[in-house]
């Protein structure tokens, strides 16, 4: 259906290319403990595993890895796959993260692992995008209307953000990537506020990759939030009444944060297609990938077969962009 | 919608679907009365408003927007929102709704929830001044309500500014349709080139290529699809 004709380049990559046609793994990096399963129709029982043996692999695989250093133990970047045009990666990338609970239920796990299971998906991700040189990812971790979930998942869902953010710190700060957290924050428990606002900090001058988390995000809150301290401003004196427009708008959404606030490219796995409140105002003009994947299954081979897509099409902006 | 009136609505589905073979291929001939009647009866009920975005190039092609409209028209749906950025479609309003039979431009009037009373198809025409251009129309409603308003002293607070409120005050703006409960996007670029955003929180949507080459097959495919998602809403 679609028009495969030249695609047309984006600007201002980071990273080097060095061809490399190999899709493995670097080396020293441990494959993925959990056997995944094909998210195509499955032809016979799901190999039942328990959570103990989760939590082995889960150590093993740890132990392997020296304080899950994002760089891994091959000093060398992971090159761009063949083919792709270093001019032509998008600038941001945004990811809904959906499938953790299915990816869970399919092998009778609890959905805790399946969360588990995604933030080692997500790591995987952040790498390959500081070394592919895309500046900015934002990734969908916990929506506002996630919050009627049951508590036992919720709970642990934060305990599983202040986990990865403090296990994570270190490696951002080696590897040049700035952590931003956006949506309600006055809902999230008080230490993770403070977590969040410390790392926020500590990494607040690093220029490699920006990593945004949206949680207790909503795309519809974004905006009225924006209304709301342009308003402020205008009983301030700060700005003028009429000089509110949609530019001023833009200027005060969440993603206000990075230096490039519009997708270029939104993948949303799991095969669900729709945003879910998620950057209902950013998106306008962002290519939408679609992938069958279940987070915790979408690696490497999906993010690449994601970029393959977005290099091909054609794009279209806006003249009001 | 009496049975008889189903039956006849699936007929005129089938006969139009005719020419194209490549759908009715696909579908074992056994199921093909069955899919259709499950089109006819699938619109209004799972499916209440339908958005279909057109590329502003391609949107020049009334004949076929007129040609695609007649198919959801005889599959029986209702509401219908026609959108390109530009608003090129707006302007061929009068061409397009002399060519669909009973219909009606949609007005906000109706409110949603006389929706399914409807007995002609609606349209809406919308563009890129319906989103982020009415947003801020409408988010200047609440701030001239919040200047006048008693707390103008203190902090801006969620009485005013929340949500339901700048629903209310897009509304008043005349940009307050309904959610779309799947948006299909015809033209070369799968993004939903500024749809409305406050509409589209958990709209379906489906990339369907260029204007040019659409199929019925791929239309009630891209329909029979959506009728089959389940959603969370969050959950």
């Amino acid at each position: 259906m679609l028009s495969l004709s030249l695609p047309i380049p984006a600007n201002n990559t980071l990273i080097p290319l060095r061809p490399n046609s190999s899709r493995s793994r670097r080396a020293g990096a441990e494959s993925h403990p959990f056997s995944p399963l094909p998210y195509r129709k499955l032809h016979g029982p799901v190999e039942t595993t328990t959570l103990a043996k989760v939590a082995l692999r889960e150590n093993v695989r740890d132990e392997g890895r020296e304080g899950n250093s994002i760089s891994g133990d091959s000093p060398e970047a992971e090159p761009l796959p063949e083919g792709f045009r270093e001019d032509m990666m998008p600038k941001h990338v945004a990811v809904i993260m959906d499938g953790n609970a299915r990816w869970a239920k399919l092998r009778s796990l609890p959905a805790s692992a399946g969360h588990e299971a995604g933030s080692r998906s997500l790591r995987e991700l952040v790498e390959l995008c500081a070394h592919w040189g895309i500046r900015v990812l934002t990734v969908f971790a916990f929506s506002y209307d996630n919050w009627i979930r049951p508590k036992v998942e919720v709970d642990f869902l934060m305990t599983l953000f202040e986990r990865e953010i403090k296990s994570q710190l270190q490696n951002f700060v080696r590897e040049g990537i700035r952590i931003s957290v956006i949506g309600d924050s006055s809902k999230l428990p008080k230490s993770l506020q403070k977590l969040i606002s410390d790392a926020e900090e500590t990494t607040k001058d690093n220029s490699r990759l920006q990593l945004i988390v949206a949680v207790s995000y909503s795309g519809k809150y974004d905006i009225v939030q924006a209304c709301k301290s342009i308003a402020s401003k205008v009983k301030d004196g700060v700005i003028q009444l009429e000089d509110v427009g949609e530019g001023l708008i833009e200027q005060e959404l969440e993603t206000n944060c990075t230096e490039f606030p519009y997708p270029d490219l939104l993948i949303r796995t799991s095969g669900e297609q729709r945003v879910s409140n998620f950057l209902l105002w950013q998106l306008a003009y962002t290519e939408f990938f679609f992938a069958e994947a279940l987070w915790p299954d979408f690696g490497k081979a999906e993010f690449v077969e994601a970029l393959e897509s977005f290099q091909q099409r054609q794009r279209r902006y806006g003249a009001r962009r | 919608m009496d049975s008889r009136e189903e039956m006849q609505k699936a007929k005129r589905s089938i006969a139009q679907a005719g020419a194209d073979w490549q759908f009715w291929a696909s579908i074992p001939v056994v199921y093909s009365a069955f899919y259709c009647q499950h089109m006819v009866l699938s619109v209004g009920g799972k499916l209440r408003y339908l958005a279909i975005v057109v590329g502003s190039e391609e949107a020049f092609q009334t004949a076929k927007v007129t040609k695609l409209l007649q198919w959801l028209e005889a599959i029986g749906m209702k509401h219908v929102c026609l959108y390109d950025m530009e608003g090129v479609l707006k302007k061929s309003k009068e061409a397009i709704l002399e060519k669909i039979n009973n219909t009606t431009v949609f007005q906000e009037a109706d409110e949603n929830d006389k929706l399914l009373d409807q007995k002609h198809m609606t349209l809406e025409f919308a563009s890129y001044s319906d989103g982020k251009e009415a947003v801020a129309k409408a988010a200047n409603l609440l701030f001239a309500k919040y200047l006048q308003s008693a707390n103008s002293d203190g902090d801006p607070d969620e009485r005013i500014f929340n949500e339901p409120h700048m629903t209310e005050a897009l509304r008043a703006v005349g940009c307050g349709g309904p959610e779309p409960d799947l948006l299909l996007v015809y033209g070369p670029a799968r993004c939903h080139l500024g749809f409305p955003a406050w509409r589209i929180r958990y709209t379906e949507i489906v990339h369907m290529g260029s204007l040019k080459s659409m199929r019925y097959g791929s239309l009630m495919k891209a329909i029979y699809k959506f009728t089959m998602v389940r959603q969370n809403y969050g959950k």
